[in-house]
């Protein structure tokens, strides 16, 4: 009875444990519910967005550079395609074998191909890298044996290509990725790190027409990144063609005339500004940047002596030297100090109190009109001058002839070059003394000039007086040569010099060239006007052995009467205009009115041809 | 003919086809979860989790007919068996995962250790049943502490650290329910914290892992933590009605490894969101509740303990399941009762329900 008893009391006790139980369970569903309402209804959003970011992925698809081509139709920077091989481990079924059949094709070790695929630390879908830009010979060969090479693939990939190598580099520039320190810039705000873009000269300038727009692919990847669909793609718009004002084949005379001479040279049709040839040597080869530069090639590059990555054009800064003179006749001319028929007699020598300045010609050059100081580059005579015109006249001509300001050409980083002034701005410590004025008056002492300055001075001279802001950007058009955007001509101001002067200097170029110190630039059957300058470089005085000469400088323009070509030459350390620069200028005469031309400027611009002469 | 018609009218159908509803939501959640697969294995094995089922039904209907009772006698021969089965895994079985849980019989590979969770529930339900004039005295519950620890130590050297802890926490239930104080599992809770540092020498690094991502999920999200925050986005991503049907995109694309294992719980969650998963749930509730009533209703002390061990079986497998694919506890690989892809899992389940209609057909001969 009491066991009877004790029994069914146990039942009750087990039945109330399962009751316990099952209110335990109860409570450890509700517990789940509970985090489920948290996780789907709570969170839900959050999550569903991390999962959208999971599996979607955006791959830019970079759209290719827009062309940059010559006056005349000649491609001067393009895009090559560039194959990168790679291999997708997992689609290698035996890696030893296709590494053996492809170190055949590469004429590498099998070892090395082995290694980079056993190394690879990423996900067995993705590509590994094998080698970057193969040639065609190993391309055709993969794909004729794409059979036998399971897993192994090309990559195409646009390339930014200077089929000249370093010809015009320095205008042109070069493409390399978005450095670090220009993504934390605000002006770079929209790109994002591994994009390319312009970097220097051109390509940076006109980076917005050229670049196009890149586009897009969204695709579904998964957990291993594999791509498992295309869920939305945008075509890459091709970037806008170049056209420049430049004409390669001047350019590459050019480079061919200054015969890897250390220097600048630009050739412009001083009727319009346009610049026709540029060059800037050393240059640099911007292949190199396409094909991501190591880090010797670049500490090269930023530390060679004769500054490759300069475009000396435009930053160089040299004293004018007797270049000069012409600002300084065209002054004492404006002034009425002198005439054309102003003697001044030369005896190799000349005082100013107590100082005694030197001609460059050892006895002096006798007795001289203007004309004849001109073409000899009398130092006597044009300290004479200069004293009569006074730097402030000198000064306002400079300017007026745009010296001592940026041409406008709008290339980045241009010099402004220095123009002295009497009362303000560059003055020598101690304040200006005649002394000074005699110096400057010859181009020395406080003036430097760029060598677009030289350019656009000469051409104003040339064309009767007007400053013209240079330009090398015809056109931009798209693919299917639509203009987006025309340049022309434009004038920085009409000088506020008598064309009547403008024609007596003119004159004595002419001399320079015909008679004078410019002898070597003759050219038969062509007038020829120019002026030869030899510029002290200041660390030295005037030796004419090794890296302290002095540079020679040679402004041109052809034919003096209908001007089609402005030239300037400046080389460093060069030794004498005459003897160095002016043959250049020789040359590229000889070259350009050589090629066959339709019609000499793009532009029909108003002529305002020579007056006089 | 109409004993067997008569058999059939008093199977619990309500029961039958809550458990046959969750099998076919299994086949179709690991065949939704699997379409943009690589491999073609992982693409059929909707199929074998199909076979699978279907070859459990097939078992289970026939099991109903015969009385459960002859369970009672086979109790300690099939525990015999199947320990006699994980010895020979340890020594001889087939390898997967980093664990070897296998045996292979012909072409027909198992996991002992799977059905060693009901095998111990008869076996205890015949222990307790053989001696209910003794329940009193506390030196019975020494017996079946060794019997669910010397399995326990096979499995969990296998390693498979989620079946042993079932193991122990079906037993621990079965004999709290018998009257084991909660006391002796304070003192045992303390004995084994004691010990940890010596057993935590013994567990595989991925074990270790899981643990510690658990106690800080933080400390490695791209490793094991991985795991379970993509588990996480899978389930919350999944909203108030779900994504829809094949449109799970963390199951699909594999961000979720795992997903027709022990995770597959995610994929029903992403595709029928929060409605789905309650359903889900009250499914199970359902299932538990007819196992409840069985154990309460049991006339007899096996009956009761066959039937409430079922119950905390199914219970802690659900709860620790959604638990750790929700993260609320560590990753111990325990599968979704009737839903995770796994053959042995899947039978055994399906033969623990079966027995659960067997209880409540024959439940008024006894």
């Amino acid at each position: 009875m009491s066991r009877e008893y004790e029994i069914s009391n146990r039942y009750a006790y087990f039945q109330k444990r399962i009751r316990i139980a099952a209110v335990v369970i109860s409570m450890a569903g509700l517990l789940l519910v509970l985090r489920l309402w948290t996780l789907q209804i709570l969170e839900g959003d959050r999550l569903l967005q991390l999962s959208l970011n999971n599996r979607l992925r955006l791959r830019s698809v970079e759209a290719p550079r827009g062309l940059i081509i010559d006056r005349n139709g000649e491609v001067m920077v393009e895009n090559l395609a560039s194959f990168d091989l790679y291999a997708i481990p997992e689609d290698m079924p035996d890696v030893e074998d296709t590494a053996r059949r492809l170190a055949v094709i590469l004429q590498s070790s099998p070892d090395e191909l082995r290694q980079r695929v056993s190394q690879w630390r990423g996900s067995q879908f993705e590509p590994v890298l094998l080698r970057k830009g193969v040639d065609q010979r190993i391309v055709t060969a993969i794909e004729e044996q794409k059979i036998d090479l399971p897993g192994v693939g090309l990559q195409v990939r646009p390339v930014r290509t200077y089929p000249n190598g370093g010809s015009a580099a320095t205008l042109l520039g070069y493409v390399a990725e978005v450095s670090g320190t220009q993504l934390q810039s605000k002006e770079f705000r929209d790109f994002h790190p591994g994009e390319t873009m312009g970097q220097a000269g051109i390509e940076r300038r006109y980076d917005a027409f050229i670049r196009g727009v890149d586009g897009g692919e969204q695709v579904e990847v998964d957990a291993l990144g594999r791509v498992s669909r295309l869920i939305r793609q945008v075509e890459p718009q091709s970037g806008f063609n170049l056209h420049l004002t430049l004409d390669n084949r001047l350019q590459r005379a050019a480079e061919e005339a200054m015969q890897g001479r250390s220097g600048a040279l630009i050739a412009v049709h001083p009727l319009t500004g346009e610049i026709l040839a540029m060059v800037s040597q050393p240059s640099y080869d911007p292949n190199q940047f396409s094909q991501r530069l190591t880090s010797e090639q670049w500490r090269k590059l930023i530390t060679d002596p004769h500054h490759p990555m300069q475009n000396k054009g435009l930053q160089g800064q040299y004293a004018p030297g007797s270049i000069f003179k012409l600002v300084t006749a065209l002054a004492a001319l404006e002034k009425g100090a002198i005439t054309p028929e102003t003697k001044f007699s030369c005896d190799g020598a000349f005082n100013l109190g107590s100082h005694l300045f030197h001609d460059w010609k050892k006895g002096g050059h006798g007795t001289l009109d203007l004309r004849q100081a001109i073409a000899n580059s009398c130092n006597i005579y044009f300290y004479n001058t200069a004293l009569k015109a006074g730097i402030g006249e000198i000064t306002r001509v400079a300017r007026e002839l745009g010296l001592g300001a940026p041409s406008g050409l709008g290339l980045g980083g241009e010099a402004r070059g220095v123009i002295p002034h009497n009362t303000t701005g560059s003055q020598p410590a101690g304040g200006w003394y005649p002394g000074n004025t005699v110096m400057a008056g010859i181009g020395q002492g406080m003036v430097t000039v760029t060598p677009i300055q030289a350019v656009m001075m000469v051409s104003a001279i040339a064309n009767g007086g007007t400053l013209y802001r240079p330009w090398v950007v015809r056109k931009i058009e798209t693919l299917d040569r639509e203009l987006i955007e025309e340049y022309g001509p434009e004038r920085v101001r009409k000088v506020d010099i008598d064309p009547d002067n403008l024609a007596i200097v003119r004159d004595g170029m002419q001399a320079v060239v015909n008679e004078g110190t410019g002898s070597r630039a003759k050219i038969p059957g062509l007038s020829v006007a120019g002026k030869t300058g030899t510029a002290q470089v200041v660390e030295n005085s005037g030796s004419q052995r090794g890296d302290k000469r002095d540079h020679a400088w040679f402004v041109s323009f052809a034919p003096a009467d209908n001007p089609q070509i402005a030239i300037a030459v400046v080389i460093e350390h060069g030794g004498f205009g005459g003897q160095v620069a002016a043959p250049i200028a020789r040359s590229l005469l000889e070259a350009w009115f050589k090629l066959p031309r339709d019609t000499a400027p793009t532009h029909a611009a108003e002529p305002e041809p020579a007056e006089g002469d | 003919m109409s004993s067997s018609r008569r058999a059939l009218s008093i199977i619990d159908w309500r029961l039958f086809a809550a458990v046959a509803g969750l099998a076919a939501l299994s086949v179709l959640i690991i065949y939704s979860t699997s379409g943009m697969h690589a491999s073609l294995a992982r693409r059929s094995l909707y199929l074998k989790q199909a076979t699978w089922a279907a070859m459990g039904f097939v078992v289970i209907i026939p099991l109903c007919i015969f009385p459960y009772r002859a369970t009672w006698r086979l109790a300690y021969l099939i525990y015999g068996v199947l320990l006699a089965a994980l010895v020979l895994v340890a020594f001889m079985g087939r390898s997967g995962l980093g664990a070897q849980r296998w045996l292979s019989i012909g072409s027909f590979a198992f996991q002992p250790s799977e059905f060693m969770k009901l095998s111990l529930i008869i076996l205890l339900a015949r222990y307790f049943e053989d001696r209910k004039e003794q329940l009193h005295s506390p030196q019975i519950f020494i017996l079946p502490i060794l019997l669910t620890l010397v399995p326990m130590a096979f499995v969990l050297r296998q390693p498979d650290l989620g079946t042993a802890i079932m193991l122990i926490l079906i037993s621990a239930s079965i004999l709290v329910m018998m009257g084991l104080k909660i006391r002796y599992f304070v003192m045992l809770g303390t004995a084994v914290s004691a010990v940890t540092p010596i057993l935590w020498r013994y567990l595989h690094d991925y074990q270790k892992n899981r643990i510690l991502v658990f106690l800080y999920p933080d400390m490695d999200p791209i490793g094991v933590g991985y795991h379970v925050a993509q588990s996480k986005i899978a389930v919350g991503s999944g909203g108030l009605f779900g994504k829809g049907w094949m449109a799970a995109t963390q199951s699909q694309l594999n961000f979720l490894p795992a997903n027709h294992t022990d995770f597959v719980f995610a994929g029903l969650a992403e595709q029928w969101g929060f409605i789905g998963s309650l359903g889900l749930l009250l499914v199970y509730a359902y299932v538990l509740s007819r196992g409840l009533r069985l154990a309460k209703d049991a006339t007899d002390l096996f009956t009761m303990i066959t039937s409430f061990g079922i119950v905390c079986m199914i219970a802690w497998q659900v709860v620790i399941n959604i638990g750790m694919v929700t993260g609320i506890m560590p990753v111990v690989g325990i599968p979704l009762p009737l839903l995770s892809y796994g053959g042995s899992s899947m039978l055994m389940n399906l033969l623990a329900v079966g027995l659960l209609l067997n209880i409540h057909k024959h439940r008024y001969q006894y």
